[in-house]
C-alpha cells in the first residue's frame, strides 16, 4: 500500500462556489496516526475542505489524495466520517440505525449489533437501544450519530465540529474517546473553531482564515517557536507605555494583559516605556502563546474579528 | 458492492412495513371497500327475518307453478292457497294471528300488467319488495311470451350479438370489459403515482437531512438509488400482494357466505363475472412494474434535485403531467382502441401503463403490440435510469437553489 505515511494529503486544491472562492490553493497534510485539527473561524472553508477530502465535492484545481491515492470509494469506506450538519434517519431504532451504518460499510449484521450495544453501553444509552432516534435529545442522537461514524473501525476518523452541540461533560467524554482511538493508531482530523479544544487535543494543526491556509505545523514546535512573542503583564497606573512600534495586539487575560509582539520585536524597550512612565508593574513574564494568539498574529486580527473573538487594540483592551 | 445495496433495500422495506401508516392502509384499504358493499347490504335485508314465508293465492291458476321455483331461490317460503270466496278475509285472520308472514294476490290483472297485492304484518324491506316485485313480473311476462313461442330466456338475457370481423385482425385478449379498462387505469394511475412519489419523499428526505453524505461516502450513488426503488417497489408488492389475497378471499369465501346468509343478494355474485381473469391480473402487475421502475426513476431525480418538500411540489409536476395526460386520453383510446393515435400514444413507453392497459381491457388489440410495449418500457427504464441516475449523483449532494434546464442538462452530460 503506497500511502506514503499520509492519511491525507491536499496539493493546491481550489474550490470556488460562483464568485466566491472557497478555498483558495490549499496545501495540507495529515500524517499517518496523528491527531490534526483544522482550524478557522465560521465560513473560512474548513467543511468545503473536509468536503473534498471526502469526494462529496470536486476540487476545481489541485489534488486531493486519501491513503496515498484518489479518494474513490474503497478508500473512502476505510474513513468514518462525521458530517458537520447531522443527519439521522428521525424514525428509526437506535441500535438499528447504527447497524445499517455499518452494513452499508460491510460489517455483518450480528457484529454491528454486538459493536453498537457495546458503544450504546459505553456513552450510557443503552437503554434507548430500542427507542426511535428521534425521540432522543440533540446531543443524544449526536452520540448515536457519532457511534455510526465508528461502527466500521476506520483507520481515519474525520469529525466535522464533533463538539458544537454537546454540553460540557459529554465534549470531555468524546474528547477521551477521540483520545482513545489515537491511542489506539487511528489517524484523526476534526475541525474547530474552538482553539482551547484544538490546543488540548491536537498534535498538529493547521490554521484556514479566509480560504487560505495560515499555518500547518506540530503544535509543540509551533509554541516552542512563538515563545518570544507574547509577554504577561499585570501593572497599576498609566497605560499609555501600551501604545508602542513593538506591540501588535493587546489581550485581556484572567486578571492581567497579554501582549502580542510584532515578529522579532523586542520586549526590553516595553518594560522600560512602562517604568519611565510610572506605571507599578507586578507581573512581566515571557509566557507560551496560546494558539489563539498564534493564531491572531498570523492571520491579523481581522480573521479573528469575523469570528467573534475578543481582539482589540491595545489601550481599549487596558481600560 | 451489493451488500450495500442489499442494506439499502432492506432498511427501506423494514421501515415501511412496520410503520403505522402501512398497516393501517393495507389492512383498512380492503375492509373499508368491504364494508361499503356489505355493511348496506346487510342492513337492507336486516329486518326481513320471520316474514318470509308466504301464501300464494292464484287466482289466474298458471302462475303459482312458475312463480315458486323463482321466489324459493330468492329466499322465500311459499305454499299455495286455492282461490275461493272470502279466501282474502280467512288469511288476513291467520296472517294477523302469526300463522305466517302475509299473502300475494295474483289475478286477472297480474297477467295483463305484473301487477299483485301482497298483504303482509310488517313491511318488507325494498330489496324483498324488489325481489318478489321482479318475480311476479317476469312470471307474467313468461307465460304471456310462451303463449306467441318465443325463447323467453334467450330474450331476457338482452339478446346477443355476434361480432364477426371482416379484416382478420382479431383480438387474442379476452372480451371487451370496460369497467375493467376504466377502474384499471385509474388505479394503475393511482398506485403507481403513490409508489413513485414515495420515492422522492425518501430522496428527499435524506437529502435534507444530510445522511446523504455520510451514505455516499461507502457506497454509490447510482447504488443507493438503486436501493431506494428497489425498497419501495417490494413494498408495493407486499401491499397489492395483501390487497389482492384479501380481495380473492372475500370474492371466494366471503361473497358465497353473504349469499347463502341473505339469499335475497344473489345478484351480488354477478360481481364475479366482471372481475379480470388471470391473465389480465398478470398484465396488470406487468405494467405496474415497468411504470413504477420508469416513473420512480424520474420520481427520484426530482428529488435529488430539490431541496425542500415546496420545492418537490412544484418540480413534480411536469412528471406528473405524464401520468395525468394518458388518464385524461383514456377514454377517447378505449372507444377507439384501434385508431393509429391510440395506437401510437399506447406504445410511447411513458403513457404505455394506462394507455395499453385500456386497449387490451377494451379488448381488440394484437398481442405483438402488447409485446412490443413492454419491449420498449424495458428500454426506457434503461434510458431513464441513465439520465436520472446522473441527474441524482450530482443532485444529492448539492445544496442551494434549484437547478434550471440547461444545468440539468449540464449535469446529465458530466456526471
Amino acid at each position: 500500500m503506497n500511502d506514503d505515511g499520509f492519511a491525507i494529503r491536499l496539493r493546491g486544491v481550489t474550490k470556488r462556489f460562483g464568485k466566491h472562492t472557497a478555498v483558495d490553493s490549499f496545501d495540507f497534510d495529515v500524517p499517518r496516526g496523528s491527531i490534526c485539527g483544522l482550524l478557522g473561524p465560521n465560513g473560512s472553508g474548513k467543511t468545503t475542505t473536509i468536503r473534498m477530502i471526502m469526494g462529496i465535492l470536486l476540487p476545481d484545481e489541485g489534488s486531493v489524495s486519501l491513503f496515498g491515492a484518489d479518494p474513490d470509494l474503497s478508500r473512502r469506506t476505510r474513513v468514518g466520517y462525521l458530517p458537520e450538519e447531522r443527519g439521522v434517519y428521525r424514525k428509526m431504532k437506535c441500535l438499528e440505525l447504527i447497524t445499517f451504518l455499518g452494513e452499508i460499510r460491510g460489517v455483518r449484521r450480528a457484529e454491528g449489533r454486538r459493536r453498537g450495544g457495546e458503544w450504546l453501553e459505553r456513552l450510557g444509552l443503552a437503554e434507548w437501544a430500542d427507542k426511535r432516534v428521534e425521540d432522543l435529545s440533540k446531543g443524544m442522537q449526536q452520540k448515536i450519530q457519532f457511534i455510526g461514524t465508528v461502527i466500521h473501525e476506520p483507520e481515519l476518523l474525520i469529525l466535522d465540529e464533533p463538539f458544537s452541540g454537546l454540553d460540557p461533560i459529554n465534549q470531555d467524554v468524546l474528547e477521551e474517546i477521540v483520545r482513545d482511538f489515537h491511542e489506539r493508531g487511528t489517524t484523526i482530523l476534526f475541525s474547530t473553531h474552538l482553539m482551547d479544544q484544538a490546543e488540548r487535543l491536537c498534535e498538529r494543526v493547521c490554521l484556514i482564515s479566509n480560504s487560505k491556509k495560515v499555518l500547518d505545523a506540530d503544535l509543540r514546535e509551533l509554541k516552542a517557536a512563538e515563545r518570544r512573542g507574547v509577554v504577561a503583564v499585570e501593572f497599576e497606573g498609566p497605560d499609555a507605555w501600551l501604545d508602542g512600534p513593538e506591540i501588535d495586539h493587546v489581550e485581556r487575560m484572567n486578571g492581567g494583559l497579554h501582549l502580542l509582539l510584532r515578529d522579532g520585536a523586542d520586549h526590553q524597550p516595553i518594560l522600560e516605556r512602562a517604568v519611565a512612565s510610572g506605571a507599578r508593574i507586578l507581573r512581566f513574564d515571557l509566557v507560551e502563546p496560546r494558539l489563539h494568539e498564534i493564531f491572531v498574529r498570523h492571520a491579523g486580527s481581522d480573521a479573528v474579528g469575523n469570528a467573534g473573538l475578543p481582539v482589540r487594540s491595545g489601550a481599549e483592551a487596558a481600560r | 458492492m451489493w451488500y450495500n445495496v442489499w442494506a439499502v433495500i432492506r432498511r427501506e422495506y423494514l421501515q415501511r412495513v412496520r410503520s403505522r401508516w402501512f398497516i393501517a392502509a393495507t389492512v383498512g384499504g380492503p375492509l373499508f371497500t368491504a364494508a361499503l358493499f356489505i355493511v348496506p347490504a346487510y342492513f337492507a335485508g336486516q329486518n326481513d327475518s320471520g316474514s318470509s314465508d308466504l301464501a300464494i293465492v292464484d287466482g289466474t291458476n298458471v302462475l303459482y307453478e312458475r312463480l315458486a321455483p323463482k321466489l324459493e331461490d330468492a329466499g322465500w317460503t311459499v305454499f299455495e292457497e286455492r282461490w275461493r270466496a272470502d279466501v282474502v278475509t280467512e288469511l288476513r285472520q291467520a296472517a294477523t294471528a302469526g300463522s305466517f308472514g302475509g299473502f300475494v294476490l295474483l289475478d286477472e290483472l297480474t297477467l295483463e300488467t305484473g301487477e299483485a297485492i301482497l298483504y303482509t304484518t310488517d313491511r318488507p324491506s325494498t330489496v324483498r319488495q324488489f325481489s318478489l316485485r321482479s318475480a311476479i313480473a317476469r312470471t307474467a311476462l313468461e307465460y304471456q311470451l310462451e303463449a306467441r313461442g318465443v325463447d323467453v330466456d334467450a330474450m331476457l338475457q338482452g339478446g346477443e350479438l355476434q361480432v364477426e370481423l371482416l379484416s382478420g385482425a382479431g383480438s387474442d385478449m379476452e372480451d371487451p370489459q370496460f369497467v375493467v379498462a376504466y377502474i384499471g387505469a385509474f388505479f394503475l394511475y393511482m398506485v403507481i403515482l403513490l409508489y413513485a412519489v414515495s420515492v422522492m419523499r425518501a430522496t428527499l428526505e435524506e437529502k435534507t437531512n444530510r445522511i446523504v453524505e455520510v451514505i455516499i461516502s461507502s457506497m454509490k450513488p447510482w447504488h443507493l438509488m438503486l436501493g431506494k426503488i428497489l425498497g419501495v417497489g417490494a413494498v408495493s408488492m407486499t401491499q397489492m400482494g395483501i390487497w389482492l389475497a384479501t380481495g380473492v378471499l372475500l370474492v371466494a369465501t366471503g361473497l358465497p357466505m353473504l349469499i347463502a346468509a341473505r339469499p335475497e343478494m344473489a345478484n351480488l355474485s354477478e360481481i364475479r363475472e366482471a372481475l379480470p381473469g388471470f391473465g389480465m391480473l398478470a398484465l396488470f402487475v406487468g405494467f405496474f412494474v415497468f411504470g413504477f421502475f420508469m416513473y420512480s426513476g424520474l420520481y427520484a431525480a426530482v428529488g435529488a434535485m430539490c431541496n425542500s418538500d415546496e420545492e418537490a411540489q412544484q418540480a413534480q409536476i411536469p412528471v406528473m403531467m405524464l401520468l395525468i395526460v394518458p388518464i385524461i386520453m383514456i377514454t377517447g383510446v378505449i372507444e377507439d382502441p384501434n385508431s393509429t393515435l391510440a395506437v401510437g400514444l399506447s406504445l410511447f413507453p411513458l403513457f404505455t401503463p394506462i394507455l395499453m392497459w385500456g386497449r387490451v381491457a377494451g379488448g381488440g388489440v394484437p398481442a405483438w403490440e402488447v409485446a412490443l410495449s413492454f419491449v420498449l418500457m424495458f428500454l426506457a427504464i434503461f434510458a431513464i435510469a441513465w439520465v436520472a441516475g446522473r441527474i441524482y449523483r450530482v443532485g444529492i449532494l448539492m445544496a442551494g437553489k434549484r437547478p434550471t434546464l440547461p444545468e440539468l442538462w449540464r449535469w446529465v452530460r458530466e456526471a
